[in-house]
């Protein structure tokens, strides 16, 4: 039976001891994100919103509050199990591409069907069409070196979304590409929730993908202020806390 | 094939592994070079038999090393004659001199009588047969080619022994001793040279040759029983060579040393590829970071981290033994002696993998860096 691709917060708190200061990241956040939408989590520096995209994809564990990912409470899940999680459902894009400057673009993305455990021929097959959808099929034999900004991007894009996860994560995807770049990448990451149903969920303070965002949710000091449908969404609703 | 991660990262960034490989080789040459020349320059003492044919050695008892080998009674040859399985038994002597050539004052030398007839079987295996029968003129010596500059001589030259005129009048092969110089001439000669030998009765050792070798162990216990270990020991070639080896090993103290310098270059070794391959992991973190957020368990990047130690520690290692094969070459040439055996070569080959794998396990700790929710800040 698979459960139902959902991905919602409900109280969640997260403080840091920073030189023995405590800082509250996040304070009381409860969030229901919906498949089949690029959803937007934005908002200035220290908002909390990477604190929030770190607790919802199980990459690390709230002070308080519950996340509930595809009908799993991720806080009843070990470490180990969180890992397993993640392996089976996550994908990340990160800002910095994080791409191994060794491998060719085919190799970055079949790599992670190898640590799925998928047969090799399968591998390369999933990652090869993985990067014919970001639109890289010609470029797969070059390694990150001899690729663009946005290529790598894409490239990291396809890495995340080679194994279908049904929940796509991604920090700050588009801060260092040109405005090109910026917009073929973020209207992949739509593309990618509008035609597998996967939740994905964007952290970014950039006003491109805010434009093209189905859902933008505003931050500000650990707190949602403003979640609103649509770009730019007149359906906006006030978050009073 | 999966993606080799380990090994393609590791020819792609071939100039950040380097140091590492060549640290590792570093470290197995200085291994394999000096325990091969230590156990060379030690094995000189055991020349005397690993150079002669001989099954068996009759010597003194408790006998420690080939060198230090004192006067038994004439009497055990014919005891051990009476076996059948001994075909022929040979004395051979050790004895003292001081060498006296052209250039002015003397030199220790040792002198090694051995039977001349063609066939003898003392230091059979350092002279052609043509050259050993020259011995059997009278004041007539051998001297180990590359001892002929030592003694400032040449085949023709004359000098005097213990103030005894002798010639010259050949050259033996893989002689050279670590201390003195080894002179060898027949068993008349070394008498006449050194009076501590010339008594007929004085023998330093008994070779023996068997019928068949193979019956050596059988022969030497039938003359181990305490009766006759009172006057004599009888061992086999390996035995007296080995006892010879060991003693000079553990009681000269080059040994200890040794053992000092391969710490030293263990330790070197160990710190130079950690280092590297900390810096190597501290490069990927972010990529690590990556493979841990897309669910990776910690084993797995372990696992890559260690991989490359391992093919450090096999590149390096094969560095490390074509250097050591070169050394031996050159050593070759130049008439050291260098006992480049399959022991030393796998005991630095573990050694040198265990640095490898240790610095792995070293760099290890730099993994906790590899936190996906550090990327999110």
């Amino acid at each position: 039976m698979t459960a139902p691709t959902s991905l919602s917060a409900s109280g969640l708190a997260k403080s840091y001891l920073v030189q023995s200061i405590r800082t509250q990241a996040l304070a009381d956040v409860s969030l229901t994100l919906r498949p089949g939408e690029l959803s937007l989590i934005s908002g200035p520096s220290g908002c909390g919103k990477s604190t929030l995209l770190s607790l919802m994809s199980g990459l690390s564990r709230p002070d308080s509050g519950e996340v509930h990912a595809l009908g799993t409470d991720l806080g009843r899940l070990d470490d180990a199990g969180r890992d397993a999680f993640r392996l089976a459902h996550c994908g990340f894009v990160f800002q910095g591409f994080n791409l191994f400057p060794a491998l060719d673009a085919l190799e970055q993305v079949q790599l992670v069907l190898d640590y799925r455990g998928v047969p090799q021929d399968e591998a390369r097959r999933g990652a090869a069409s993985a990067l014919e959808m970001v639109g890289l099929g010609h470029r797969s034999h070059l390694r990150p070196a001899e690729l663009s900004g946005g290529e790598k991007q894409r490239v990291a894009i396809a890495r995340a979304i080679v194994k279908r996860p049904r929940l796509l994560f991604a920090d700050e995807p588009t801060s260092a590409l040109d405005s090109v770049n910026g917009a073929i990448v973020t209207d992949l990451l739509r593309e990618i929730a509008h035609r597998s149903g996967a939740i994905v969920v964007c952290v970014s303070h950039d006003p491109r993908l805010i434009a093209r965002a189905d859902r933008v949710i505003e931050m500000e000091d650990g707190r949602l202020r403003r979640d609103s449908h649509g770009a730019p969404a007149p359906s906006a609703t006030e978050i009073h806390p | 094939m999966a993606v080799a991660l380990a090994r393609k990262t590791l020819l792609h960034e071939w100039r950040r592994f380097l140091p590492a490989v060549m640290s590792v080789g570093f470290s197995g040459v200085l291994i394999i070079v000096q325990g091969a020349l230590l156990l060379g320059i030690v094995g000189t003492n055991a020349l005397p038999v690993t150079r002669s044919r001989a099954d068996l050695w009759v010597g003194f008892p408790g006998t420690q090393s080939a060198d230090l080998g004192r006067s038994i009674d004439a009497g055990a040859a014919a005891e051990l004659l009476v076996d059948p399985r001994v075909l022929r038994i040979e004395p051979l002597l050790m004895g003292s001199g001081d060498w006296r050539g052209l250039r002015g004052g003397g030199v220790s030398v040792t002198l090694i009588g051995v039977d001349a007839r063609p066939d003898g079987l003392g230091l059979a295996e350092a002279m052609p047969r043509a050259v050993r029968v020259l011995l059997e003129e009278p004041a007539t010596v051998l001297v180990d080619d590359g001892d002929l500059g030592k003694l400032a001589t040449a085949i023709g030259g004359t000098a005097e022994i213990n103030g005894q005129r002798v010639r010259v009048v050949g050259t033996t092969r893989g002689m050279r001793a670590m201390g003195g110089v080894n002179i060898v001439a027949s068993l008349a000669t070394v008498r006449a040279l050194d009076r501590s030998l010339a008594s007929a009765g004085a023998v330093t050792y008994y070779l023996a040759a068997l019928r068949s070798p193979d019956t050596a162990r059988a022969v030497k216990t039938r003359f181990s029983r305490p009766d006759a270990r009172q006057r004599f020991e009888v061992w086999t070639a390996a035995e007296l060579a080995g006892r010879s080896v060991r003693y000079w090993l553990l009681e000269s103290g080059a040994g200890v040393g040794f053992i000092f310098a391969t710490i030293v270059a263990l330790l070197v070794g160990t710190l130079i590829t950690s280092q590297t391959l900390m810096a190597a992991v501290a490069a990927s973190i972010p990529q690590y970071a990556t493979l841990r957020a897309i669910g990776v368990p910690f084993p797995a990047l372990r696992r890559i981290v260690v991989e490359q130690a391992g093919w450090v520690g096999a590149v390096g290692l094969a560095f490390g033994l074509a250097g050591s094969l070169l050394a031996a070459l050159l050593a070759h040439l130049n008439g050291i002696p260098f006992a480049l055996g399959p022991g030393i070569m796998a005991l630095s080959g573990g050694l040198v993998l265990a640095v490898a794998l240790l610095a792995g396990v070293l760099a290890l700790r730099r993994l906790r860096h590899a936190d996906p929710a550090a990327l999110l800040r």
